[in-house]
């Protein structure tokens, strides 16, 4: 394959400089600048940043909001993705096409449909008050713009995969006498396995970096209603720009964290079959 | 267990598998579904396994209605097209799938599940096989797997789609002679889906001859394959021959040449002979009811038989098959004018269509 691709020296090398150079200049140099500005004044100031109660909070929020609509997510998006591959139904191209729908609006606007439904000047509104129960500006609001900016990873992860593996596995389990948990929990959930946990760390990473959607409904209310990603803008409103790298260089680590487990999957999934292929993996 | 179906009715869409189609599958026979592509046979194989179910018309296994069956409690044994054996498992979680998901009550012990496995698996002839993963066998070996599996739930049935469609030909023909010594071992029920004739007629005890969703023909292989009820049956069990024929007075006409035919049949104009390729001789010498002149095209040398392609003046191609010595005899050459003579032949009324 590789042998009829051969382009001249010169060209492939022109196209990998050009790469590099393009990805230092907007990916490495921005990192960079994000962890020197978190480390300028060093790693006392650093950690102080971190520790205010404020910061800290955020910081709390944030892992709250990934822990609720992450596991959301992967329910939903394995049921959409069984639905979509496994049967035929009315309204299956809309359903694929509503799935794509948090990707192409604006998080803007998916903050703002939150806001539409839930704020006080809407239908619900008057009814959550008088009930006491706050949607809008408090955690649950938070959590359910992330869970709607975030929900199209796993199933789009999924879909695909599950409909190129059909469902002859899951046929066989049946005539061999298994019920509908036995057949997902040992057949279909380790056949996705790998692509679900890509879809669940790209969700993961989204959910924490969410800024637009979320900044619509949060309501800013410092140590209460702030995620990461809001903090860091408010603190660096504040001129507090210490601080705000040092919180950045937390989302940061995360996005390194997510590209490094991603490849290990990738790798990993890769390994698993070229084994089984080789070696026979583990005996009976 | 002996199954039967009756009247059942699948339409997918505005397409009809089965039309009102009834069956009758006797205990302990090996019976071979044999149609073209389309023709309803993989239908009706998962509507008896429970996998599809049928818009009219009722299954029964052993006389007991299993409509309300779901797959997992019919007890049958399902090999598929393509193995679906479970990629992440080895050899031996495979076939003990079947046993592993029981109920516990029901489920057998680590040691007993053991040795039923191994006791599969030699029968299959994988017992060295046990720990690969079913990405590192052959096609033939992975058909062996999903046929130890499907025997590891002691079904009841064996139902099993092209069982044979994915191999190449030289382990085709031994998987299938091996399946048939393997039926002869087990007596289970068992439907097995073809759409390749040869196959059908070498394996099984009962053939059953698919077309557009109905049944053409129950029969044994020599009943089907000699004695044909439908144009379709003939046509499809082997190579044939077609000629226009017009008959007389008890007798076929093909253009000059007269077939007195075996049963008296009403006179007609436009009647279709079937010749079966060796049931046709060439001569060089004209007979005496007339004759059949055609042209020799092609002669193909290589096989037990001798296989001759000619033109009749119509414009017809005409297929025959003659032994090696025969044609040593004739000395046949291309572009040679010849005559065709028919040893027997099959006349069906024109309204049968092909």
């Amino acid at each position: 394959m590789a042998r009829t691709l051969n382009e001249p020296l010169w060209v492939r090398l022109l196209l990998i400089i050009t790469v590099f150079l393009f990805l230092g200049l907007f990916l490495f140099l921005p990192m960079a600048a994000v962890f020197t500005g978190a480390f300028k004044k060093g790693i006392t100031v650093y950690l102080k940043s971190l520790a205010d109660p404020e910061t800290f909070a955020a910081i709390r929020l944030t892992l709250l909001v990934a822990a609720i609509t992450v596991p959301l997510n992967t329910i939903f998006g394995i049921a959409a993705s069984w639905a979509i591959a496994r049967f035929d139904f009315y309204g299956k191209n809309i359903l694929l096409t509503l799935i794509d729908l948090p990707f192409t609006v604006s998080p803007v606007i998916s903050g703002m449909i939150f806001v539409l439904l839930f704020g006080a000047q809407s239908a619900f509104g008057a009814w959550l008050i008088a009930h006491d129960i706050k949607i809008i500006f408090a955690v649950p609001g938070i959590v359910l713009a992330t869970t709607f900016v975030t929900f199209p990873f796993v199933a789009r992860e999924l879909i695909p995969l599950m409909q190129s593996q059909g469902s002859d596995e899951e046929e066989a389990a049946l005539t061999l006498g298994a019920n509908g948990w036995q057949t997902f929990f040992r057949v279909t959930l380790p056949n996705i396995k790998w692509g679900l946990l890509y879809g669940v760390i790209l969700c993961n990473a989204r959910a924490m970096g969410e800024f637009g959607a979320v900044s619509v409904v949060s309501g800013h209310i410092r140590g209460a209603t702030n995620t990461m990603p809001l903090q860091v803008e408010i603190l660096y409103n504040e001129y507090n720009f210490a601080a705000a790298f040092a919180v950045s260089s937390l989302l940061m680590m995360l996005a390194l964290v997510t590209l490094a487990v991603k490849s290990f999957i990738e790798w990993k999934s890769k390994s698993v079959s070229i084994r089984q292929m080789f070696e026979g993996g583990e005996s009976a | 267990m002996s199954i039967e179906v009756q009247n059942i009715t699948k339409i997918f869409g505005n397409f009809t598998a089965l039309k009102d189609l009834s069956l009758h599958v006797p205990t302990g026979e090996l019976v071979a579904l044999l149609g073209p592509s389309g023709s309803g046979k993989t239908t009706l194989l998962r509507i008896i396994a429970g996998l599809e179910t049928a818009d009219a018309g009722t299954v029964l296994f052993h006389g007991e209605d299993v409509e309300n069956k779901h797959v997992r409690k019919r007890k049958v044994g399902f090999v598929f097209q393509h193995y679906a054996l479970f990629r992440h498992m080895n050899v031996f979680e495979n076939v003990a799938f079947g046993l592993r998901v029981r109920a516990r009550k029901k489920r057998p012990s680590e040691n007993e599940i053991r040795e039923r496995v191994h006791k599969l698996l030699n029968l299959v002839q994988l017992d060295r096989m046990a720990a690969r993963f079913p990405s590192q066998l052959s096609g033939g070996q992975r058909q062996r797997v999903a046929l130890a599996r499907a025997l590891a739930v002691e079904p009841k049935v064996l139902l099993l789609d092209e069982p044979f469609g994915s191999l190449d030909a030289r382990v085709r023909r031994e998987l299938r002679q091996w399946l048939r010594h393997l039926h002869d071992e087990l007596h289970i029920t068992s439907v097995f889906v073809t759409h390749d004739q040869e196959e059908a007629l070498e394996v099984a005890d009962r053939v059953v001859v698919m077309n557009e969703g109905r049944v053409e023909q129950v029969g044994t292989p020599d009943e089907v394959y000699h004695h044909p009820a439908t144009p379709f049956v003939y046509n499809f069990l082997g190579n044939v021959n077609l000629f226009h024929a017009r008959i007389e007075k008890g007798k076929a006409y093909i253009g000059e040449l007269a077939i007195d035919l075996p049963h008296a049949q009403p006179d007609s104009e436009s009647a279709m002979v079937y010749v079966r390729p060796h049931l046709l001789d060439i001569s060089r010498a004209r007979g005496e009811n007339g004759d059949l002149r055609a042209r020799v095209v092609h002669i193909n040398l290589a096989g037990s038989i001798v296989k001759v392609e000619l033109l009749s003046e119509k414009g017809d191609t005409i297929q025959v098959e003659i032994s090696q010595e025969r044609f040593s005899q004739l000395l046949l050459k291309k572009h040679e004018d010849v005559y065709v003579t028919p040893k027997e032949v099959r006349i069906f009324p024109q309204d049968y269509s092909i």
